[in-house]
């Protein structure tokens, strides 16, 4: 068993390993091999679902005063069929024991680039996957993943040879293209169109707790739930925990709404990446860095359970901030709510500066801390308060 | 291309069927379908589904030999199950863009809205029919630039002189799609409507063609895809594939200064790698390009930057369906004048039927 420290260093080169790998929507599958062979010693059953979600469940350990459930096949991993799966178990009686099936969702996929066409001379076009920053694409690194993976960069004009009205204008899409330093047919032979392409690289630590990188959305998200993992493996948990890192959330939040419809929860969490402040940002529009996880409340979030989060996190002292989210919250909590007949669902925010670049700033004490909050989450989760919610006042 | 294929094209986008008005042309495809498939059923949107079961070498195939009979798709699940084959679900939708009508005001014009993607420029001199056969021409108010041409300064003439006149022919909520005859130019074919009859057409001619096949094979007409990929999803839902094909159309960047898009007229069938709607399976798309490959049928990889298809409703379907399509290249999408290439036709429809009769793995 690890110590304090050990575990503090574990979630932080979790966060540099996944940060680090390629996971364009679509093309996940690198990264969650790296999630699987994390999660795999701590969890009952570990399973990929038809579009490419990873599922791990820890079934409920004690019965917390509830009926206990059948014990797990133990650690296996084998990649059960989707039908092994129990879905849907039907009405809960209000008043009904038994653990809950909760739902905790981040996603694995980052936004990124895919060739579009193979220009003379073997320059690259491309297209974006997911709504990347198009002002902050020129000049950079990239990975394209072709038969092999070619570094390249993201070639920009000199503005010395510019009439100055180009230079003092942001770049457009269609003058971008990519330069991998091959010849044309060499770049024939080993590209194709439709090849994904990651932008940037890893991650890398700044002072204190804070780390920069790609893909911290939502991989921060990811090594939210790692951390959510390490803690309850520790603790004897009275319900079932689905852990999904999800596919194709920047695509339209596609993972989600497959994954959520065949694990059928009783309750979903989603864990995504929040707007952290930064200078010349509103701060009715921000959070603030390193300060705690966001517990969202709004349209989205079932009042249940933001309740249950927020006193939690009061409970056990667990720094935190509460922000409202209007409307779409633009994350997997919207995908799962709406799943089969429903699901309450919460979100929690994972506070990060400058999103959709390659920059991604977050804090490693911020997700250590959402760990913690989500498996006491899981622990204060009650069966009957849930079947008992009433909305009537 | 045989001419009896040039026949099924001229009918499929000749008819009648703008989004949720889909009958005529749904009426025209069961009679096309019946004598290749073993049932023909119509659901509760009014999707057009059309069951094959698995047939394979040495059993007694052929639509007459499982005609009709009770229980017939049950009887293929457990064989599609027993041999390794799949449950497979094509879609081609039968919904065209067009216009519905929302006001007629005393002098016997219509005002409209639109149902898909209609473009005002587009309508400009173009001619509509109603489902009942009344036709009707774009016209617009006094406009000082041209750039004012927008819906809400346009109107319908069906030639009536009154609101009465008009209303013996048209009600508010009829819609009315583009009217004009399928062309040939060389080997180009200009139609209204081959977005996405022509698809309609591929899926005829696959289920004319297919030979032994270990799947068990939907072939889905469906309605609704103009306005939101709608009839895709609860068909798939109903069906639950194992893995879905959607046959539809792509743009091209081959005209002069066209939008950067690696896709040509002629060039083959497009296999997607991605749209608006889906990124598609990558192991379904590289088991279409082998098929491609083992069969000298020319393809070509497409990204499409705008737009989407049935594909990316059928794979959110329940737990998520590996999908992928076949896109027929086609210029001036979404006007009356949508011209593909009949080699481009048949070589999706080629690859449709090669990659059917084989295992269909990856």
């Amino acid at each position: 068993m690890l110590g304090r420290e050990g575990m503090d260093l574990e979630v932080k080169e979790f966060l540099e390993k996944v940060t680090a790998a390629s996971g364009v929507s679509g093309f996940e599958g690198t990264v969650a091999s790296l999630i699987r062979e994390a999660w795999a010693p701590l969890a009952d059953e570990i399973r990929t679902d038809t579009m490419g979600s990873l599922i791990a469940r820890r079934a409920a350990r004690a019965d917390g005063g509830l009926a206990p459930r059948p014990a797990g096949a133990g650690p296996a991993a084998a990649d059960g069929p989707a039908g092994t799966q129990v879905a849907g178990e039907g009405w809960r009686e209000a008043g009904g024991r038994g653990p809950l099936r909760v739902m905790m969702a981040a996603h694995m996929d980052e936004i990124g680039l895919m060739v579009s066409k193979i220009e003379e001379g073997g320059f690259l076009r491309f297209t974006t996957v997911g709504g990347f920053d198009r002002r902050v694409l020129p000049a950079q690194e990239v990975l394209v993943h072709g038969r092999e993976d070619l570094p390249g960069v993201i070639g920009v004009k000199p503005p010395h040879l510019l009439p100055r009205e180009e230079a003092e204008k942001p770049y457009k899409m269609e003058d971008m293209y990519i330069d991998v330093g091959l010849e044309e047919t060499r770049v024939r032979d080993l590209v194709r169109v439709g090849d994904p392409i990651t932008v940037g690289y890893g991650c890398r630590s700044l002072q204190g707790e804070l780390v920069a990188g790609k893909g911290m959305d939502d991989r921060a998200g990811v090594a939210t739930l790692h951390a959510c993992l390490q803690e309850l493996a520790r603790l004897q948990h009275p319900h079932d925990v689905f852990l999904v890192a999800t596919v194709q959330e920047e695509v339209g939040l596609k993972g989600a709404v497959t994954s959520a419809y065949g694990i059928a929860p009783d309750v979903g969490v989603a864990v995504d990446v929040e707007f952290a402040e930064q200078p010349g940002l509103p701060e009715d529009l921000t959070v603030e860095l390193d300060k705690g996880p966001v517990i969202a409340v709004g349209p989205n979030i079932h009042p249940y359970v933001f309740s249950v989060l927020e006193k939690v996190a009061k409970e056990e002292g667990i720094p935190h901030q509460v922000r409202v989210v209007p409307g779409r919250s633009g994350t997997d909590a919207w995908a799962i709510q709406v799943t089969r007949e429903g699901i309450p669902t919460g979100l929690i925010g994972i506070p990060l500066r400058y999103m959709h670049t390659s920059v991604e700033v977050a804090s490693v004490a911020d997700i250590k801390r959402a760990g913690r909050l989500l498996a006491r989450f899981v622990m204060a989760l009650d069966a009957e308060a849930l079947a008992c919610w009433r909305w009537e006042a | 291309m045989k001419e009896e294929t040039r026949e099924l094209i001229r009918n499929l986008t000749e008819a009648f069927g703008p989004s949720g008005q889909e009958e005529q042309v749904r009426e025209l495809i069961a009679s096309l379908m019946r004598p290749h498939v073993d049932g023909v059923r119509t659901d509760a949107l009014g999707n057009l589904i059309c069951t094959r079961g698995a047939r394979r070498v040495g059993t007694a195939g052929g639509p007459a030999a499982t005609a009709g009979r009770p229980g017939a798709a049950g009887t293929a699940t457990a064989e599609a199950g027993a041999g390794g084959g799949k449950k497979v679900m094509l879609a081609a939708h039968m919904d065209e863009i067009g216009i519905i009508v929302t006001h007629i005001d005393d002098k016997g014009f219509l005002r409209f809205g639109t149902i898909g993607g209609v473009m005002p420029h587009r309508c400009l001199g173009q001619r509509v029919v109603f489902a009942n056969g009344t036709v009707g021409v774009f016209g617009h108010e006094k406009l000082d630039d041209p750039k004012d041409l927008k819906f809400e300064r346009m109107f319908v003439d069906i030639g009536a002189s009154s609101r009465a006149e008009a209303e013996e022919k048209v009600r508010i909520g009829d819609a009315a799609a583009f009217t004009r005859p399928l062309e040939r130019a060389g080997n180009r074919l200009v139609a209204k409507a081959m977005d996405d009859r022509i698809g309609c057409a591929v899926l005829v001619e696959v289920a004319r063609r297919l030979g032994t096949s270990p799947h068990e094979v939907y072939f889905v007409f469906t309605v609704q895809e103009e306005v939101g990929l709608r009839g895709a999803r609860t068909a798939a839902f109903g069906l639950a594939p194992d893995v879905a094909i959607a046959v539809d159309i792509t743009l091209t960047g081959d005209t002069p200064k066209a939008e950067t898009m690696e896709v040509s007229l002629g060039k083959g069938a497009a296999i997607k790698v991605k749209d608006a709607s889906l990124i598609c399976h990558p192991g379904l798309r590289r088991s279409l390009e082998e098929t491609a490959r083992a069969h000298g049928i020319a393809y070509q990889l497409e990204i499409l930057e705008r737009g989407g298809t049935d594909a990316g409703a059928m794979q959110l379907t329940r737990e998520g369906v590996p999908a992928g399509v076949i896109s027929v290249p086609c210029r001036y999408a979404h006007t009356p004048s949508e011209m593909v290439d009949e080699g481009d036709v048949e070589a999706c429809i080629e690859l449709l039927v090669k990659a059917l009769e084989g295992p269909l793995e990856w």
